[in-house]
């Protein structure tokens, strides 16, 4: 049992996000925003900082529901599930590589690896097997018992994306997934994610200030201050 | 999980996890001794009741004692069904062994041939057989209430007072009713006697034994030159003879009847005695849980706080956890598995720290204390409960805990 690892079809209808609303600095984080991404679909999202990127992952990954309008997974309204069901959904087919990675610090790299595939229910050796295999492409091979604060930020962020690829995702969600890596590490990170998603036909979202990051998707969003001001599909 | 190795769980707030299971172990540490030390001690009197010669007591509610002793005891012996009567008179007197000062101890007065077949099986052997206090009767020496006959100046020690002070048969012992050696009437050791383990307190284990009507002229004294002396005991123990002794029937009557002859005293049958024993340890062992779930409570209310500042310090750990999509039994689990672990090592440590607390003071305290400590029983099944109601308990807190994390904002958490 590794999950079902369907790519979503991703609607979002009117959908604006207020953090602490009514109060004195409420902030207008996203508006307006009307976008749908097909299964399968490689989107590259940018903007300057604060303009909302982390805020639309989140409605998009099923952590966060907007303050108004819809997002909807597969044509049904997220809001109309349960938290329960929105958790199994985010275990089941959601890989999201986090902005601050959000790595547990009591346990180790490969523990934190394992953790997801744990919820799901994967045997023991099909968990090792897979968590090594990841590490090993990240480049971690050898640093599987560290923990996170003996890890140096780069390091941090390639256990991240193995936790993110462990089950199997059908909606990668990469939250400026190189942002402490260099250039070799880049292309090494970047080639992994390529081959998940063209493995499984996942769709994949990346959050990206990297030029050559973006280049890798087929589409690119643009944004500013909480609305789309660009979205390019290539040919 | 790990719970104290490297980055584990409770490593960061040690002082605190190690306070809590303190706390806790306290907390089951109280009812572990209370219930062992007490259910001990009131089996030990419940089996002393149960292992007596002697079937029937007769006893005064005041301070007087039971008037005309050695008359009543005659006329006991003269019913059929009474085998023996004996009355007993207890008081502490001062004891004077060869160039020593003055030694409190309990000293027992008894009718020879009367007192020997009251003892139970348990006290078989510690006696010499018979009594060798001079007159068995005791009637010579009280001479129908003068007291004009000759005291024999008998008496047996016991063993621990007969080592301590090197006395043995034919040694002489001053007593007396006061810690004054002018007063002393010297006395001739004629036996030695055991004592049962743990039936005396630490004055008790010097015990004396010698005929009533010569503790009644030496405590006399007391009360000043030319006073009468008052034939009295403390208790008349009656043994009834034959099948009347089993048969709760034919017992019952002989209870009837001897109370017909004393109305003003009070004449009660063992088993009454053993029933009225059990309700006043039920009733003890309910106060002692009551008192003892207080301190659980206290206890577990602590536990329940320190999981929910736990909760507190570890959100981000558990919004990571709910953001991963882990079932809330993934991101609660370590919650509820620490207090789960806190509570058992705390259970553990309570019932291991009482029973050598107990053990320490059976082998080390002194005196009631440690004769207490001795009698200590501590019932597995109960110590069992004892654990089992604490693991409930901080699953309690540990939901609680639980609940709370679960309720937080997800991306409050996350921040
Ligand atoms: N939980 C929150 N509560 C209040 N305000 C928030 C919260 N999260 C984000 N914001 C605000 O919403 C706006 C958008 O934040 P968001 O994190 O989506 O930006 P971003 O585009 O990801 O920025 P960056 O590139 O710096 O990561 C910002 O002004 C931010 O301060
Ligand atoms: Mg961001």
């Amino acid at each position: 049992m590794s999950g079902d690892g369907r790519p979503p079809r991703i609607e979002l209808r009117g959908v604006e996000r207020i953090y602490d609303r009514g109060a004195a600095d409420e902030v207008r984080a996203l508006r307006g925003i009307d976008l749908t991404v097909g299964p399968g679909e490689t989107v590259s999202i940018e903007g300057p900082s604060g303009c909302g990127k982390t805020s639309l992952l989140n409605l998009i990954g099923l952590l966060d529901t907007p303050t108004r309008g819809e997002v909807r997974w597969d044509d049904r309204p997220v809001g109309e599930r349960t938290d329960r069901e929105r958790a199994r959904l985010r275990l089941e087919r959601v890989g999201f590589i986090f902005q601050r990675f959000y790595l547990l610090p009591t346990l180790t790299a490969r523990e934190n690896v394992e953790l997801p595939m744990r919820a799901l229910g994967l045997g023991r050796g099909e968990r090792r097997d897979r968590a090594t295999a990841l590490l090993t492409e990240v480049g971690l091979r050898g640093r599987e018992r560290a923990f996170p604060h003996q890890l140096s930020g780069g390091e941090e962020q390639r256990v991240a994306v193995a936790r993110a690829l462990g089950n199997r995702p059908g909606l990668l969600l990469a939250d400026e997934p190189t942002g402490e890596l260099d250039l070799a590490n880049t292309e090494a990170i970047l080639t992994l994610l390529e081959k998940v998603r063209a493995d499984r036909g996942a769709s994949l979202l990346v959050v990206t200030h990297n030029p050559s990051v973006a280049r890798r998707a087929r589409r690119h969003l643009a944004i500013q201050d909480g609305r789309i001001v660009g979205d390019v599909r290539e040919a | 999980m790990r719970l104290f190795g490297s980055g584990g769980h409770l490593r960061h707030q040690r002082l605190q996890t190690v306070l809590t299971i303190a706390a806790i172990a306290t907390a089951v540490a109280l009812p572990v001794v209370l219930l062992g030390v007490g259910g001990g001690v009131s089996s030990h009197e419940l089996s002393n009741l149960q292992n007596a010669g002697y079937q029937i007591v007769i006893s005064a509610a005041g301070l007087h004692g039971i008037a005309n002793a050695h008359r009543l005891t005659g006329q006991l012996l003269a019913l059929p069904e009474v085998a023996a009567a004996s009355p007993v008179l207890s008081i502490a007197v001062d004891a004077f062994p060869p160039g020593k000062g003055a030694v409190p101890s309990l000293a027992e007065g008894v009718i020879p041939d009367q007192f020997a077949p009251t003892l139970g099986p348990t006290e078989d052997g510690l006696f010499p057989q018979p009594l060798p206090l001079g007159d068995p009767t005791d009637l010579v020496h009280y001479d129908n209430g003068t007291y004009a006959g000759p005291a024999t100046y008998d008496v047996l020690v016991s063993s621990p007072f007969a080592q301590a002070y090197h006395l043995a048969v034919g040694s002489t012992l001053g007593l007396a009713p006061v810690p004054n050696a002018t007063e002393a009437v010297p006395y001739s050791v004629t036996g030695v006697f055991g004592v049962p383990l743990g039936t005396l307190g630490q004055t008790g284990a010097f015990a004396l034994l010698l005929p009533l009507s010569d503790l009644q002229v030496m405590t006399g004294y007391a009360r000043g030159a030319g006073t009468p002396v008052v034939d009295a005991a403390d208790s008349v123990e009656v043994a009834a003879a034959g099948a009347v002794s089993t048969e709760p029937g034919a017992l019952a009557a002989l209870q009837r009847q001897i109370q017909a002859m004393v109305p003003y005293y009070t004449v009660s049958t063992l088993s009454q005695q053993a029933a009225q024993l059990q309700t006043a340890a039920s009733v003890l062992t309910g106060f002692y849980l009551a008192l003892s779930s207080v301190g659980l409570t206290v206890g577990l209310v602590f536990l329940a706080l320190v999981l929910l500042r736990r909760v507190e310090s570890d959100r981000r750990s558990i919004g990571i956890r709910r953001a991963l999509g882990l079932p809330p039994r993934a991101v609660v689990g370590p919650v509820v598995a620490e207090g789960l672990a806190i509570a058992a090592i705390g259970a553990v440590a309570g019932i291991v720290g009482g029973i050598a607390l107990v053990d320490g003071l059976a082998a080390w305290g002194s005196g009631a204390v440690q004769e207490a400590a001795d009698l200590a029983i501590f019932v597995p099944a109960t110590m069992a409960e004892l654990a089992g109601a604490v693991v409930v308990l901080a699953l309690v807190a540990g939901g609680l805990a639980a609940r709370s994390a679960l309720r937080l904002d997800l991306l409050e958490a996350l921040r």
